[in-house]
């Protein structure tokens, strides 16, 4: 054929089109499967757990193959909309902290699998409520927690004779001090990562009784003496303590700074503890864990929700059932915590004292902290309005403002008037 | 008229050889464009029916103190790093258009910040900025400034500026190439003119060299400006619009509102906040170019 001549192009064109019209149509496998979304776990033997012994399992059990789909870490949210938008790509996922809300309307109600979970193992923590019960209805059901703690140096601590973390947030400040004065800064997140600044940020606001919005979940109430209280700790606690370059780290920036040995506390999720055994050996033998120090108003922590639900538009909703009742049982579940240590904090009873907590000693104050934690926002529910303000970091650059030298009124009159507009009637 | 014939017609052939470009463009471009202007008249939450609300976000956006740092922190970002890739630019397409040993070799490394994907270049540039390992602070601790040195990314005027400077780093080889292959094509004859005239190096520049690449300039700036303006990776990966929203821009914070709060309607009314001030430069732009 003269493809030179216009022609004799188009006519090849079209023969090319057609041959991509009618060549052989993938072999559809008719055979059942699920597809089950998870965002890249940084532990790396708990991706592979699912991959090679609970997939496994499961298809031998049931024939139902599993599809472990999984994301890069950050990327599951942006995922989630697409499939919930688009009404495909996936039957159950793992889904975190206020997702559960903003997509409930994608989401079956999974409240027996919840419950059932609950009777069989202990019964869940008032926080796994927080996190999975939207109007009533468990929407998605809770797996654990990726709390974020506070962890320390303990050689340098002990330069200073402090062997036992400090209990109240001004004894922390006073240590903080000490060590900054021997080249061993604080490093806390303060500029806009995703979880490193929410993680000590919020605790402290309420551990000095401040908060952003009432239990009502319409009424700002972040101007008060609490927060003007929780600020200037603050302001004086970054100043005295920390790096100045903490005002613009991101989530990696901590975890960096601890194995370059240049800051002597963080908060941070055990991952740093994990990593540090299996990199830099001789500073995890220095490395140890504590719950976040107390205010006026108590000691808090953050809840990082894990949970899975499943999409209510799943062609396969009665195997994606079956899938995740089987999923939450005793036997799977507790291989599933074990095979990351407890970097996965239970939120089951059940678990309290199970062998898992005794991998890793200096993990224990996770589990001590679960009765402690809330959602961000606490106690306002999770809804639109608080997924807005996270996004707008509104109280992370309340604090970061007020660390860079604005005054605690303005920081806290600015962060009024951006509630005040993200919370305003419909 | 048989099918054939009617196929030979310039006006029917011109049309089907356009139409595949048309489509994709439409496909990818308009749809997108059209569905974000519906998307951003709407109340629209993710994973929930939308509710026409007329200019309802654009209204929010303006009683948004932030949007309104966004706004300026674009527009610095973009005219700093656009004049900068622009004299820098200029000055490195002169430079490589001189004849020196491993020429070839020398232009073909240039285009690297170029090629190398943003994520990657920007990692890099996240541990050049790091106090503690950055080579820069290194140099100035060396030099006696006070430890720990500059925080790059933690004073809101020093990462502004870091953006900045990243950002030309990895335009200015677009830049550089383009406007050499402008340069070639400028007619030998005309220097040898000038030079028998008695102009100078500078006069042969000024008076030679500009004019004759100032189309050239015009359309690469009118690039660059699109990509800048609407720049993502560097800032997400860098900085995520910290500390305090120093560096955060439109498309960063559009995608802040309309992925991390779910709130699609008011992201694409941030998103589109942006297309006024580009239609108006594309066409101030245009207009220049058709009239020389």
């Amino acid at each position: 054929m003269d493809v030179t001549s216009r022609r004799g192009f188009l006519k090849l064109a079209g023969l090319g089109a057609m041959g991509a019209g009618i060549g052989p149509r993938s072999a559809a496998a008719e055979a059942k499967s699920l597809t089950l979304l998870h965002e890249s776990s940084f532990i790396k033997t708990f991706d592979e757990y699912m991959q090679k012994t609970l997939a496994p399992a499961y298809e031998k059990e049931t024939g139902v193959k599993i599809n472990y789909e999984l994301t890069s870490v950050g990327s599951l949210p942006t995922r989630i909309s697409t499939i919930a938008e688009t009404g495909s790509g996936a039957d159950v996922t793992m889904i975190f902290l206020l997702y559960p809300f903003l997509f409930e309307e994608k989401l079956l109600d999974v409240s027996d699998i919840a419950e059932e979970a609950g009777k069989k193992q202990g019964g869940w923590y008032d926080v796994a409520k927080e996190a999975g019960l939207v109007d009533g209805k468990w929407k998605a059901v809770p797996f654990s927690n990726i709390g974020q703690l506070m962890n320390w140096r303990t050689d340098w601590f002990a330069e200073i004779g402090v062997k036992k973390f400090p209990d109240t947030w001004e004894e922390l400040y006073e240590v903080g001090k000490k060590l900054k004065a021997k080249d061993h800064p604080f490093g806390f997140e303060l500029g806009h990562g995703f979880g490193d600044n929410h993680g000590w940020l919020y605790p402290l606001l309420w551990s000095y009784g401040g908060h952003e919005v009432e239990p009502d979940g319409k009424t700002v109430v972040i101007d008060s003496d609490e927060t003007a209280r929780a600020v200037d700790f603050a302001r004086k606690f970054f100043k005295d303590t920390m790096l100045d370059d903490v005002l613009g780290w991101t989530d990696v920036s901590n975890n960096k700074a601890w194995y370059a040995e240049q800051i002597s506390c963080t908060n941070n999720a055990q991952s740093i503890l994990w990593l540090a055994k299996r990199d830099f050996p001789d500073i995890a033998k220095v490395t140890n864990q504590a719950q976040n120090p107390t205010g006026p108003k108590g000691r808090f922590h953050l809840m990082n929700s894990v949970c899975h639900s499943i999409f209510n538009f799943s062609p396969a909703k009665d195997e994606a059932r079956a899938f995740l009742r089987w999923l939450m049982g005793e036997k799977q579940l507790g291989a599933w915590y074990a095979s990351a240590d407890s970097y996965y904090q239970p939120l089951l009873h059940g678990y309290d004292n199970a062998p898992m907590w005794q991998v890793e000693p200096r993990n224990i104050p996770y589990r001590d902290a679960l009765a402690s934690a809330h959602l961000p926002g606490w106690p306002a529910p999770p809804n639109r309005a608080l997924a807005e303000s996270l996004a707008k970091y509104v109280v992370v650059d309340m604090f970061a403002k007020a660390c860079s030298g604005t005054s605690t009124k303005e920081v806290i009159k600015n962060a009024e008037a951006q509630l005040k507009e993200i919370y305003r009637p419909a | 008229v048989s099918l054939s014939g009617w196929l030979d017609r310039e006006s029917v052939f011109s049309w089907l050889m356009m139409a595949p470009p048309l489509l994709f463009l439409a496909a990818l471009v308009g749809y997108p464009f059209c569905y974000g202007i519906l998307l951003s008249l709407q109340d629209r939450p993710v994973a929930h029916p939308g509710t026409f609300v007329g200019l309802k976000n654009f209204a929010a956006n303006f009683n948004d103190p932030i949007f309104w740092k966004v706004t300026a922190n674009t527009f610095l970002y973009t005219a700093a790093a656009t004049l900068l890739k622009m004299v820098g630019g200029l000055a490195l397409a002169l430079a490589m258009n001189q004849q020196f040993p491993l020429k070839n070799l020398v232009r073909a490394l240039l285009l690297l910040p170029f090629i190398v994907p943003t994520v990657l270049s920007t990692v890099a540039w996240m541990w050049i900025l790091d106090p503690a390992f950055s080579v820069l602070n290194w140099f100035l601790l060396t030099l006696g400034m006070p430890k720990p040195g500059p925080s790059w990314l933690g004073d809101p005027v020093l990462a502004m500026g870091s953006i900045i400077v990243i950002n030309t780093w990895r335009g200015l080889p677009f830049y550089g190439i383009t406007l050499l292959a402008g340069l070639q094509t400028v007619p030998p004859e005309l220097y040898e003119a000038a030079t028998i005239d008695g102009a100078s190096g500078w006069q042969r520049f000024r008076f030679v060299t500009l004019p004759l690449l100032q189309p050239i300039i015009l359309i690469v700036t009118l690039f660059s400006v699109i990509f800048t303006f609407a720049d993502f990776q560097l800032v997400y990966v860098l900085t995520h619009g910290g500390p305090q929203n120093a560096t955060q821009l439109f498309a960063t914070y559009a995608f802040d509102i309309a992925m991390g709060a779910g709130q699609l309607g008011r992201g694409a009314s941030v998103a589109l906040a942006m297309f006024p001030a580009l239609v108006l430069l594309i066409a101030a732009l245009t207009i220049y170019m058709r009239r020389k």
